[in-house]
């Protein structure tokens, strides 16, 4: 038997009137508002050129002379996205029997089995697996 | 030949309603997590809109380090809810409220 996905109704979905008053209001709010004719990159023959320059503060011509450098966020980004590595790592640590496990853990404990990535092979007392 | 700015910001403000919608109304954290980042990119689609609309190419390079900045966010978050899997065995998040004082 195939099942299909059914929309779940109720009065969970109440809160959710916030989100469509909200867009009922951002919706009159630009219909109602007059923009000018963009701007437009009328000198710019390459917008990803651009950006890359722009991206590591390098002055060129084909960047938009308004535009500003962007090497110090991408060095605070670059921060940014290692702490987050770091976050994930602490987050995946794991406490067995009152001992923290951490995915950078190497080596394997016998309580877990020998490691499969030889296919389970058992290996003897004097093996040099221990 | 561009689009008018009205239909960037009409879709950025849908984007961004059905984000809101989710996080309001769903209880997995995973689809909370969906909500948020469509919420980041209707940010994104105002930040080229606008882009063009002012010939300053700033707002198309912010768009990219606000992708960065969600993949931050999704990696930390998915590793909360690993953790909240773990121990309340369930993704929901009305289920810790422990957490909440």
């Amino acid at each position: 038997m195939t099942t299909k996905p059914e929309l779940k109704l109720g009065r969970h979905l109440l809160p959710g009137v916030v989100a469509l008053a909200l867009f009922g209001f951002m919706a009159a709010l630009v219909l109602t508002s007059t923009f000018g004719d963009p701007a437009g990159f009328g000198g710019v023959d390459s917008v990803t050129e651009a950006i890359g320059y722009s991206l590591f503060n390098i002055e060129a011509e084909t960047v938009p002379a308004d535009t500003e450098g962007f090497l110090a966020a991408f060095e605070i980004v670059d921060v940014v996205l290692v702490a987050a590595l770091v976050a994930g790592v602490m987050l995946a640590r794991r406490e067995v029997e009152g001992e923290v496990v951490t995915a950078l853990r190497s080596e394997v404990d016998e309580r877990w089995g020998p490691e499969e990535t030889d296919g389970g092979r058992r290996t003897d007392e004097q093996g040099d697996r221990r | 030949m561009t689009a008018p700015l009205e239909y960037y910001l009409l879709l950025s403000a849908a984007l961004f309603s059905i984000g809101l919608f989710g996080v309001l109304t769903r209880e997995n954290a995973l689809i909370f997590l969906m909500s948020v980042e469509l919420m980041l990119n209707a940010a994104n689609v105002n930040f080229v809109a606008f882009s063009i609309y002012h010939g300053n190419l700033t707002g198309q390079v912010f768009a990219l380090f606000v992708m960065a900045l969600a993949a931050a966010e999704v990696a930390v978050g998915i590793g909360i809810i690993l953790v909240l899997y773990r121990n309340f065995g369930d993704v929901d998040v009305t289920v810790p409220t422990t957490m909440r004082w």
